[in-house]
């Protein structure tokens, strides 16, 4: 049997980043991940650091959105350092409007946002055609583009090479990462945490459950029952092209390899990774009306993932108060809020608890929707 | 595209067609769709000009191709040629890329009939020009008659070494050598297979009347070749290997052509979720299928070498065996017409494939075309090599699905075809795991190149997306 101070089950996103932050806090955590066949959103995701429109529903939300986005120059600078470049850029991002009505309907959420009580900084402007124009100068849009909403806290990262840079670090600073070694089970045995999976026993005093989709299943465990379900989201990839689109366009960016990566659908077909004609094709037809040019761009690969989705959209982070000790946090914006659980969430976990701006994340907020 | 064809099938080859004439005499609405701009497969390219111009029938099963492609012209199947089948979803849609549009077509059964690709055979330099496969120089000779004007060094093992040397001769060709890469322990292995063989012993007699005629023509052929090396600064200038002695030798050279046999096309079956297993005696992953060709998807039938390397007799009757096996899942014949049907099909069947125990013993590829040195690119598309796997593995990353999202291998264009075998390959060696247990890349669709432009064409429901 392993011991360690803590036991991080799930070298996803979520896991490799609050793992990170706990090595480098000095703790020394023992990361558990699944099997290569395993449902891995941190595989398959777009790679957007991403605030504008985000938190309509939440405003702790967006408050944690905007907080991670200001944190991350920070981790991306010591990930450089860990693993060499991992192409963030924090230029910028623009969500792209098809039609007036598109840009008016864009305008009215994005006001709506800033203009909720306690409302705070605009860190977004909207673009016309024009203003659009003038920002991304060259840039080939088709006709019916009307214009844009900019937001500069947005960006973007090569997610494989951010969750690769958090495990070398994870290592680098003292952690251990398992892999092949799915979960099976958890007890507790005076004040210990028994993390059962198929090559053996580990123990640790604290837990923290960060595995996706199969977080449920594990924190019922230990007193935690967190609302979590799949969510399909399909996206494609081209060929390369020279660079051209100097900042992500929400579902439209272009990575540092040239590759234009687009996404993603939003399906509710439970654990089904299928790709679908029908997903490409609409994808494609929206591509191709923002960027004519991307018609004669060859689809390479096109892939699905399942995101992390709770019954709002917004993480959850949680301590059990039967097994004290025990967290969980999941969510199914892995990439965006990646600095904010290195530095927050693992300071929560080493510290025992949640400060107070967390805990409106805790899944007991359902039950409370649920009452009303 | 209207209608519903009862069967569709994929590949134009010896199963394809054979399928094909048999599922039409059977009643059954049949849809043919190929790669190619005429009926033949790789061993049958372009048969029918061939033969126009041609009559020479001395080499290969050339005169029984030309009869199936005459009985496939007048079956009365749906002929679909230039079509590169991209996608088949469930139920069954299969959809098609031809002359920058694509098509979708409905089918209540489907018959993949998409043969073999040449192994992968990875070895420092073989990413350089002037090293190509001994099966693309084949096509090379079939297609446009082109004789290479230098003489040809020839690296590997396999019957199609043998075939294509033969072919190149009485083309007017020149090879300079041949460069054996069986392990010498082959013969003793497959000694025990070849009473078995003499019931197929016309395949022997023409194998030995290769070997014969190479022999003839006084080409230097070196056994038990180890460790080739393709060296060049922007093409191939010499080739390096070591001989069973151990000595290093080295030969100038300007043209190498490669082989290490063939293996099942494995793409379309996996990408459509069929299950698969490691074939130890043919070193390669194939399908599973029943008796009657069928996959662990229902209705999706798998026929020819796809299904396990057999070679072309087999791969006919393997067709028509599926072909039957569709007919009696669609409800168009009755036992009694299955059983009459099947058992002849079988018992040639058994006949064809009497020599295949022996083919496989003799020509089985040494361990390090499957699992190269590090410093040997295998994945061509992203520039990984092999040491970049070991790397990655050693960090405890033992799938290679996880591979691939690390390293980048199998991300390009060839969708892994040319660097999958040799990175699960490579992970069984690292980790100690059956190569059952690594299993391949997960794969998807588009398996052909389509643009975004063609799919934004297709009409189809619009899906919720987030923009």
């Amino acid at each position: 049997m392993r011991e360690a101070e803590v036991i991080v089950i799930g070298a996803g996103m979520v896991g490799a980043a609050a793992a990170y932050g706990l090595a480098r806090r000095g703790l020394r955590p023992l990361v558990v991940d699944g099997g290569d066949l395993d449902y891995r959103a941190a595989r398959g995701n777009g790679g957007l650091v991403w605030v504008q429109g985000k938190g309509l529903d939440m405003a702790p939300y967006q408050w944690l959105t905007r907080r991670s986005s200001d944190l991350w120059p920070e981790l991306a600078a010591q990930l450089v350092q860990i693993a060499g470049d991992i192409q963030y850029q924090r230029r910028g991002g623009v969500t792209l409007c098809l039609g007036e009505e598109e840009l008016a309907s864009r305008e009215g959420t994005l006001m709506r946002l800033h203009n909720r009580p306690g409302g705070s900084e605009r860190d977004f402007e909207m673009l016309d055609r024009a203003g659009l124009e003038k920002l991304m100068p060259g840039v080939p849009f088709g006709p019916d583009v009307a214009g844009a909403s900019y937001c500069w806290r947005d960006g973007h990262v090569d997610p494989l090479r951010l969750l690769l840079a958090l495990q070398r670090g994870i290592k680098e600073l003292g952690g251990t990462l398992l892999s092949d070694q799915p979960v099976r089970a958890i007890t507790r045995e005076q004040g210990i945490f028994k993390v059962r999976t198929d090559k053996g026993m580990h123990g640790a005093a604290k837990i923290l459950i960060a595995a996706g989709n199969g977080s449920g299943a594990l924190a019922r465990q230990v007193g935690l029952d967190v609302p979590v379900r799949p969510q399909r989201g399909q996206m494609l990839i081209t060929e390369r092209f020279a660079p051209i689109l100097p900042l992500p366009a929400g579902g439209i960016r272009q990575t540092g390899e040239g590759t234009f990566q687009i996404g993603a659908t939003q399906e509710e077909v439970g654990y089904d990774l299928a790709t679908s004609v029908d997903a490409a094709a609409t994808m494609a037809r929206r591509t191709v009306q923002a960027l004519p040019f991307l018609g004669r761009a060859k689809l390479v690969r096109h892939w699905s993932a399942l995101r992390v989705m709770t019954p709002d959209g917004h993480p959850i982070y949680a301590q059990s108060e039967s097994h004290p000790g025990a967290f969980v946090a999941l969510c199914h914006s892995g990439i965006t809020l990646a600095a904010a659980h290195s530095e927050m969430l693992a300071d929560a976990v080493a510290a025992g608890g949640f400060p107070d701006e967390i805990s409106p994340f805790h899944h007991r907020r359902f039950d409370v929707q649920k009452a009303a | 595209m209207s209608g519903t064809s009862d069967l569709a099938i994929i590949g134009a080859g010896p199963a394809g067609l054979a399928a094909a004439v048999r599922a039409r005499s059977l009643g059954l609405a049949v849809t043919l769709l190929d790669e190619q701009p005429a009926p033949g497969g790789q061993i049958w390219r372009a048969i029918e000009a061939r033969m126009a111009a041609v009559s020479d029938l001395r080499h290969g099963d050339d005169a029984a191709g030309l009869a199936l492609v005459r009985a496939f012209r007048a079956s009365g199947a749906t002929y679909l040629p230039g079509r590169q089948v991209w996608q088949v979803e469930p139920g069954f849609s299969v959809y098609a890329s031809t002359g920058g549009k694509s098509e979708k077509l409905q089918a209540r059964a489907i018959l993949l009939a998409t043969g073999a690709q040449e192994r992968p055979v990875p070895f420092p330099g073989w990413t350089l020009p002037g090293v190509m496969t001994v099966g693309a120089a084949q096509i090379l000779l079939k297609t446009s008659g082109q004789v290479p004007d230098t003489p040809v060094l020839i690296a590997g093992t396999g019957p199609l070494i043998l075939l294509y040397a033969c072919q190149l001769l009485d083309a007017g060709g020149q090879i300079a050598g041949i460069l054996d890469t069986a392990p010498r322990e082959n013969r003793a292995a497959a000694l025990r297979y070849a009473p078995r063989a003499l019931a197929n012993y016309r395949d022997l007699v023409r194998g030995l009347g290769w070997l014969r005629r190479i022999r003839a023509a006084g080409i230097p052929v070196v056994r038990n070749v180890r460790r080739l090396a393709a060296n060049g600064t922007d093409a191939l200038e010499s080739v390096r290997y070591e001989t069973a002695s151990g000595a290093q030798k080295t030969i100038s050279a300007q043209l190498l052509l490669v082989h290490e046999g063939v293996i099942p096309s494995i793409h379309m079956p996996l990408a459509f979720g069929c299950a698969y297993r490691w074939q130890e005696d043919q070193r390669c992953f194939a399908p599973i299928v029943d008796e009657w060709g069928e996959s662990s998807v229902a209705a999706l039938s798998i026929a020819g070498d796809g299904a396990g390397i057999g070679g072309a007799a087999a791969a006919s009757l393997k067709g028509e065996i599926a072909a039957v096996g569709a007919a009696q899942k669609l409800g168009k014949i009755d036992s009694a017409t299955v059983a009459a049907t099947a058992a002849p099909l079988r018992a040639r069947l058994r006949r064809a494939l009497a020599t295949r125990p022996l083919l496989d013993a003799l020509y089985r590829p040494r361990q390090e075309v499957l699992t190269p040195d590090d410093d040997t690119i295998v994945c061509r598309c992203e520039e990984v090599s092999a040491g970049q796997i070991r790397a990655a593995a050693s960090v405890g990353i033992v799938g290679p699905n996880q591979i691939k999202a690390f390293t980048r291998s199998g991300m390009g264009p060839c969708q892994g075809r040319q660097c999958g075998h040799a990175v699960s390959a490579i992970l069984g060696e690292t980790s100690g795991a059956t190569m059952d247990a690594i299993g391949f890349y997960r794969l998807r669709s588009p398996l052909k190149p389509v643009t975004l432009g063609e799919l934004a064409a297709l009409d189809t429901p619009e899906i919720d997306i987030l923009a």
